[in-house]
């Protein structure tokens, strides 16, 4: 993974993964107690990669699984990112009946159960990363970028839009479940610039 | 002799945060510990009177921090400051023998208060 080391130096790195860690944490509150269930929570990944390295990124473990995509994007203070959220599709058997779906796990239900899962997971992350920086962030309308496709088609699927791109790569499981996603969220170089000026005041 | 407090937390930007989050007026020696294992070291020489612990760290993590106090029985007053706020989490911590449990991010507010609360630090 190629971290260059001009755009975000370790101090800001390890800020940046700090923020994370208390947003991440939020949206795992608001995850657990929609499901009623206990959410694993990892330290997270913040590295700068090149587009051609995002698919490495990406946790290994998804490589060759089925999974189904949604993105968000998120505006605010001159900064824009991307929201990715990404699940195993073994997930959504667990999640039906932990959200007490009723009926046939068809593409129709999954596709229910994606959006309100992203939804409250997206919004508790990005709504935590701004409270932290000051930042009130707009969200777009969420994007389905594919149902039971591989990892690779759905990042080729947004490759020209992230040239040089800060990501922070948070992978959620659930305890004793099969339920498992990843969120990543995704900033511009410009957007990184501005982000690291907020960091700064805080490392201050 | 002064108390020793020991900050324990992988964040060189969280550690700075707890620093400057605790009274200014509390007389204490401050300790610093960069994960798990490094805090129970730190709590095993007697720098831990109070300890400010983060849950999600690499090599132990403060479960296994809070599961060392326990069973080598040392003398540390524990506050959990973690940013995973399930209930769950906060249950696992007491249980655990954790004292407190303070939401992050920190501020010397917060702390202030939880420090009031047990009886460690005295309002004036």
């Amino acid at each position: 993974m190629k971290v260059n080391a001009c755009l975000v130096n370790e101090d800001q790195r390890d800020c940046y993964q700090e923020l994370v860690n208390v947003a991440m944490g939020q949206a795992a509150d608001h995850l657990a107690r929609l499901v009623g269930a206990y959410v694993v929570l990892p330290i997270p990944k913040v590295s700068l990669i090149d587009n051609s390295d995002l698919n490495m990124a990406m946790h290994d473990a998804k490589r060759d699984t089925s999974v189904s995509a949604v993105c968000q994007g998120f505006i605010g203070s001159g900064i824009a990112g991307e929201a990715l959220l990404l699940f195993k599709d073994t997930s959504f058997a667990s999640l039906a009946s932990l959200l007490k779906y009723q009926g046939p796990l068809n593409r129709q239900m999954e596709l229910e159960l994606l959006m309100d899962t992203a939804s409250v997971l997206i919004a508790a992350c990005i709504n935590g990363i701004g409270e932290q920086l000051e930042i009130r962030f707009n969200q777009g309308t969420p994007v389905i970028l594919g149902q039971h496709c591989m990892v690779d088609d759905i990042l080729n699927s947004r490759q020209d839009k992230w040239q040089k791109t800060l990501a922070i790569e948070i992978h959620y499981t659930l305890e004793q479940l099969d339920v498992d996603c990843d969120l990543l969220l995704l900033f511009s170089e410009e957007s990184v610039k501005k982000l690291n000026q907020r960091i700064d005041f805080l490392l201050d | 002799m002064n108390l020793n407090v020991l900050i324990c937390d992988d964040s060189s930007f969280a550690r700075k945060q707890m620093a400057r989050s605790i009274p200014s007026d509390w007389p204490i020696t401050l300790h610093y510990a960069e994960d798990g294992e490094q805090g129970v070291e730190a709590i095993r020489a007697g720098k831990g009177d109070v300890v400010f612990l983060d849950l999600t760290m690499p090599n132990l993590d403060g479960y296994g921090v809070l599961e060392a106090i326990r069973r080598e029985d040392l003398p540390a007053m524990v506050i959990v400051v973690s940013g995973d706020i399930q209930p769950d989490a906060q249950e696992r911590v007491k249980k655990l023998g954790a004292m407190a449990f303070i939401k992050k991010p920190i501020d010397a507010e917060k702390a202030r208060t939880v420090l009031i609360q047990y009886g460690i630090l005295t309002e004036v």
